[in-house]
């Protein structure tokens, strides 16, 4: 490796609320270099500790959050000892951010040009002539790929991806030799998620500059590192070159997320999910942090000290009991996967039966600042009785538009949506109550979908009150049989819990159970696992599926994931600009897309074995 | 210029507003206030029936349609003509409120300012000095004398540093023993009785500026812009005023309307307490001679005076916020 | 990363736990508590004219008589029981109209919601204090109920348009569509949904209007424009400033009424700084 930019040495940091009385520590010794020039990701979900690490960097930290051991070394000075006055310098002029969510990162009152010139300023280029400014904004746009014209715009008349590329090019300003990135496409379009990675590792080469790349998303970053950091609860895992890691996964961890990728062109297609959920860092187990969701944990790991991160032979750092002992090529495949498979073959699709569902020539239009934007532009479809269509677009497709017109919750301009006789953009409040028996719908972000003031029981309770007419003697049996259906046992733990209470899987558990209640005829699912870890999404599809094999309800699944379409769908849709551009069996569809924009989306997908962006460049040691 | 056009069109609306409720309230009030105020005026001597229909047009003539009054209600209103004040009869209500006026003016046009300044930079100190011993005594010094109520406010300073101490006059707008003209000692002496008047108007008033715009302000350096900022390297100063400040001021706007309303609320028992010439003062009076006409007419121009005043704060919004602008590069 | 909500704590206990919202309950409960004992800790009838006119401050009377030979103290304590009538009554009503017009105005949307903003608008413009002056000059009848329902027809608009920013916020959740799918009425998806969430800051625009009420109430009666036999702060002052109290050098009479009302305004404020760092954890110092 090249002598490193910057060393982060057994970093711990600690949330600490007055308030509550409470101090939790969400980075327990976390330990690693970044070489000049080099790309390295650093991957883990939620409660790994990864963006508050990249915070205490530059000492960012918010919310409390404190450092209470480590150091981290640049240019041979502790960038976390250092004066406030002498940091400041060291700040943006060698290192750099971009900050996670970077919709709200630019200040909604200066123009563009400004922001790039305030800082051109505070570190003492003052000399710069207006002219030179100017000239050096313009480039640095053009460089991100926007048009130098935005300059004098102001951050909301820029669109999100637009957002994202003018603060990629003012990390760059000032020609940093680091620049940290937190989740910087999170909630972008895939395609442009895709696009705007590309760009970066293009630029990240031709200018010589080390990346911290911080991603949930093992298979984006394993696409553009040359080295991947695995982080699980507050402890660095693995810390390997990308290839390495992809072809030889040590720790389990890094296994079983690996697992949950797969080629959607495939004949087979099969991943895996881990058991369990994400790390409470609130109330971690003894030992390895990682025992309850491995399937190869033994004693030593339920008991022993935390696994040491240690060097290995062959190169690379990993955290693990097993681990140490060597490489597991050419190992039982099936060793280490730790959770149930979900296998989807060519074969399976079935054929469309009469359609419970028709969408014909419908149009949306909405308006958006007194502009109007083309949602759905004569879109007809239909649903047939007992299968699985999966809606694929990109945002800004429309495919969450024709969601809610299909479930009743906004009307088409025009156009009919017929279910048993009826054009539900024609119901009454009435209508739509007796309709919703029926029809039922799973949320994307289940957090936002429950009451944080509800418990899972009265959440679960109200679909069979108003709609069951049952004793609540009954209601509560069937509440308790509904939340073991979903997995969530013991139900009798559950249905006291406020929603606030539950993890991101368990509270999509909920969302699921309570469209559920009702025993629908169809089931309309918008996005439902883009918001949950990438190790738990598995499972939800594998739910989902499940509950569809034993009731036989008809299921909508709209996604930009054409994996878990793949996965789930005997019929895909796909949208594009609110129209609908290729539909057929999935598997055809994916195997042999037709449409320039289904390629794209293929393409786009994040694919750890593809390894496209980062092929060319040269393999470390 | 939309958002321009949007604001015109309401203050339009909300005079028109004002001039039609100011023509209501007297008519659907109980009693007859026309009638008793044509009473009261011609027991005062004999009487132009002139000045008498004016009084009727404002308060509710005994005869016609509604629609005829109001008609002729505007005509007199756009012509100046307000009817005949009882208390200071014969001279029309014009031209007594036209005396008051200027001294209102300039007392609670100087210290809105004032106190807008002042509280809102205090806010803005407080907030980007947070949990030092500055931000808490502000906000607890702020907490009190916010609540304080005006008048109280007005009767001890009026007590202390003006019955016991003799360091302000104790009531009035200039010395008595002058006449109000432009000489220099005249302006020194009307001055010098302002201080105290506008010292509880700042020292009340202001506390509502700085919670608000400490609160505004704590919201807006936890965004990730200012974030950014931090990480940017710029000075503390300037993140505090370019992004802090900058963003934190454009929600203090929009809670103009409500510290205004507190200020004029507030000033009426200023006035009063201080016996300051001004239009709360000779509210106090008319109210208390059951001088409608003048009651009326002051009630309409304190309203007109807020409404302006808040226009001006929406147009400075307008102006401060690029999000109300419409163009730039983008289609 | 999500903060998850520490239900285990009340909002009550919450509260408590902030120092100026368990000094601001001490000093209200305080309040409350001398109102409600008002008979047996006052020393004398507040009406009674038994005494001595404008007695500067004894051992008989703490804080001196009035120019009818009442005692101050005795007064101070009944006045109480006024301004936490006007508080509660008024700051509920302006609460309630706020409430109404807010969540209706917020819940439905098109024209409804357009008239009534421009009325929320145009309420919040017109300055409340004088409107007040002028319509009490005009009714014969003054007492606290017609300065209650004259306090809250002035009162409810800055709560109203808080509420209805709230409203939209919420309305457009995720938890209220899945409500309607649960098949829950919309009176219910209001009150058992959506209102609970918003229960800080209607308790913040309770007490913020409790407090207008109860200073408007005293400077309406300072000014003389309430009924002056009724005994509270505002007609002690009233009658205190018109018997050139200060000048007599009688300041107790002047002084007690006003800190009343001063330390009620504190305590109410001192509450509303907890609830606004409940309803926004930002704000914890």
């Amino acid at each position: 490796m090249q002598r490193p930019v910057v060393s982060i040495e057994d970093v711990v940091v600690t949330y600490r609320s007055k308030r509550r009385r409470t101090a939790l520590t969400s980075v327990q010794g976390m330990s690693l270099e970044v070489g000049a020039g080099e790309f390295v990701g650093l991957v883990g979900e939620s409660g790994s500790g990864k963006s508050t690490l990249a915070n205490a960097v530059l000492r960012l930290l918010t919310g409390g959050g404190e450092v209470d051991r480590g150091r981290v070394s640049f240019n041979g000075e502790d960038l976390l000892m250092l004066s406030e006055e002498s940091l400041r310098t060291v700040r943006w002029r060698d290192i750099a951010v971009v900050l996670q969510s970077s919709m709200n990162a630019l200040n909604p009152v200066a123009t563009i040009r400004t922001q790039f010139r305030d800082v051109i300023r505070a570190h003492r280029r003052s000399s710069w002539s207006e002219q030179q400014v100017d000239a050096d904004v313009s480039r640095l746009l053009s460089l991100v790929k926007i048009d130098p014209k935005y300059a004098s715009a102001y951050p909301h008349e820029l669109s999100g991806g637009m957002k994202q590329r003018v603060a990629i090019a003012l990390a760059l300003v000032l020609g940093p030799r680091l620049v940290i990135m937190d989740e910087p496409t999170t909630g972008l379009d895939v395609i442009i998620e895709h696009e705007i990675l590309s760009d970066l590792r293009d630029l990240q080469r031709e200018r010589g500059f080390a990346v911290l790349l911080i991603s949930h998303d093992l298979g984006t970053v394993l696409e553009v590192a040359d080295r991947v950091v695995v982080a699980y609860a507050g402890r660095i895992v693995e810390d390997r070159p990308a290839k390495a890691l992809l072809n030889n996964p040590l720790h389990p961890y890094t296994r079983a997320l690996l697992d949950c990728y797969a080629d959607p062109g495939a004949d087979q297609v099969r991943i895996t999910y881990i058991p369990g959920q994400p790390p409470n860092m609130a109330a971690l187990p003894p030992g390895c942090p990682f025992w309850p969701r491995c399937a190869e944990a033994e004693e030593k790991c339920q008991q022993g000290p935390v696994p040491p991160l240690t060097r290995l032979d062959g190169g690379g750092l990993v955290a693990c009991h097993h681990a140490g002992a060597g490489t597991r090529e050419g190992a039982d495949p099936n060793l280490g996967r730790s959770g149930a498979v979900y296998v989807k073959s060519r074969a399976n699709a079935s054929a469309s039966h009469h359609p419970v569902i028709t969408v014909t020539g419908v149009y949306k239009t909405y308006r958006r600042n007194r502009l109007p934007l083309v949602a759905l532009n004569d879109v007809s479809l239909t649903l047939p009785r007992g299968t699985v269509t999966a809606l694929v677009g990109g945002s800004g497709s429309g495919k969450s538009t024709l969601a809610r017109l299909i479930t009743g919750m906004e009307r088409p301009d025009r156009g009919t949506i017929r279910f048993d006789g009826r054009d539900i953009p024609r119901l009454g409040r009435r209508g739509l109550h007796a309709y919703r028996q029926h029809v039922q719908m799973v949320f994307q972000d289940p957090f936002a979908a429950l009451n944080p003031m509800n418990t899972v029981g009265y959440t679960l309770l109200r679909p069979f009150v108003n709609y069951g007419r049952l004793s609540s003697t009954e209601a509560f049996k069937r509440v308790r049989q509904l939340l073991e259906q979903v997995g969530l046992t013991p139900a009798d733990a559950f249905v006291g819990k406020r929603t606030s209470e539950l993890s991101g899987g368990q509270a999509q558990r909920v969302v699921v159970a309570k469209a559920l209640a009702v025993n629908p005829d169809v089931l309309v699912a918008d996005e439902p696992i883009s918001m949950l870890d990438v190790s738990i999404r598995a499972g939800i599809l594998r739910l989902l599926d499940d509950l569809r094999a034993q009731r036989g309800f008809t299921l909508l699944y709209i996604t930009h994931d054409l994996l878990s379409a793949r996965l789930l769908a005997d019929q895909v849709i796909v949208l594009h600009r609110g129209e609908i551009v290729e539909q057929g069996l999935a598997a055809d569809v994916i195997q042999s897309p037709q449409h320039e924009y289904t390629r794209l989306l293929l393409r786009s997908i994040p694919n750890p074995r593809r390894r496209t962006l980062a092929a060319e460049s040269k393999v470390s040691p | 210029m939309r958002y321009l056009i949007k604001r015109l069109a309401f203050l339009a609306f909300t005079l028109w507003l004002a001039v039609t409720l100011n023509f209501l309230i007297p008519r659907l009030m109980p009693g007859n206030p026309a009638q008793i105020m044509v009473q009261k005026l011609v027991g005062e001597g004999p009487v132009n029936p002139q000045l008498v229909r004016a009084v009727g047009i404002m308060l509710g003539l005994p005869r016609g349609t509604l629609w005829h009054q109001y008609v002729l209600y505007m005509h007199n209103l756009l012509h100046g003509n307000f009817g005949v004040s009882y208390t200071y009869f014969p001279y029309p209500v014009m031209s007594v409120v036209a005396q008051a006026l200027p001294w209102t003016l300039i007392l609670l046009g100087t210290t809105t300012i004032i106190t807008f300044i002042l509280g809102t930079s205090l806010g803005a100190l407080a907030a980007s000095r947070r949990g030092t011993w500055f931000d808490t005594t502000a906000t607890i010094t702020a907490n009190f004398t916010a609540t304080f109520p005006f008048f109280w406010t007005a009767l001890m300073a009026l007590y202390i540093l003006g019955f016991v101490l003799h360091w302000f006059p104790q009531s009035g707008g200039y010395n008595a023993a002058m006449m109000p003209q432009w000489s220099s000692a005249f302006v020194i002496s009307a001055v010098y009785h302002s201080i105290l008047p506008a010292l509880v108007i700042v020292l009340t008033g202001t506390g509502g500026w700085l919670f608000g715009m400490r609160n505004n302000m704590i919201h807006v350096l936890g965004e990730d812009y200012v974030r950014l900022a931090t990480a940017k390297g710029l000075p503390r100063r300037e993140i505090a005023l370019a992004y802090g400040a900058r963003n934190a001021i454009l929600p203090n706007l929009t809670g103009f309307a409500m510290s205004l309303g507190t200020l004029v609320g507030g000033s009426i028992l200023v006035e009063t307490v201080f016996s300051y010439p001004g239009m709360g003062y000779l509210l106090f009076n008319a109210v208390g001679n059951s001088d409608y006409p003048l009651m009326q007419t002051i009630f309409l121009f304190i309203t007109i005076g807020t409404l302006v005043a808040n226009f001006i704060a929406d147009i400075l919004y307008g102006v401060l916020d690029p999000r109300t602008r419409r163009g730039g590069v983008s289609a | 990363m999500k903060t998850v909500i520490d239900s285990v704590l009340s909002p009550i206990g919450l509260l408590w736990s902030n120092w100026r919202a368990r000094l601001g309950m001490v000093i209200v409960g305080g309040f409350i508590l001398i109102a409600i004992l008002a008979p047996w800790i006052a020393p004398y009838s507040p009406t009674s004219q038994a005494f001595g006119r404008m007695l500067p401050p004894s051992s008989a009377h703490l804080l001196g008589t009035t120019q009818l030979g009442q005692d101050v103290l005795s007064q101070l304590i009944w006045g109480s029981r006024t301004s936490l009538l006007v508080g509660a009554a008024a700051g509920g009503l302006v609460t309630f109209i706020a409430i109404v017009i807010g969540l209706l105005s917020g819940f439905l949307q098109g024209w409804i919601d357009d008239a009534l903003m421009l009325l929320t608008n145009v309420a919040l413009v017109i300055p409340g204090f004088p409107l007040m002056i002028v319509l009490s000059a005009y009714i014969p009848v003054h007492g606290v109920g017609v300065i209650i329902v004259v306090l809250s027809v002035t009162g409810w608009a800055w709560g109203a348009r808080v509420l209805r920013s709230q409203m939209i916020s919420l309305r457009s959740r995720d938890y209220v569509a899945s409500a309607e799918f649960s098949g829950e009425s919309v009176l219910r998806i209001v009150f058992r949904e959506i209102l609970p969430n918003m229960t800080s800051l209607i308790a913040a625009s309770f007490m913020g209007a409790a407090m207008g009420a109860i200073l408007g109430e005293a400077g309406l009666e300072f000014l003389g424009f309430g009924n002056p036999q009724v005994v509270s702060w505002g007609t002690m002052l009233y009658w205190a400033e018109n018997s050139s109290a200060l000048i007599s050098g009688q300041w107790a009479w002047i002084f007690a009424p006003g800190l009343a009302l001063a330390l009620l305004g504190v305590g109410i404020a001192f509450i509303n700084f907890g609830v606004d760092i409940i309803s926004n954890p930002k704000l914890e110092a």
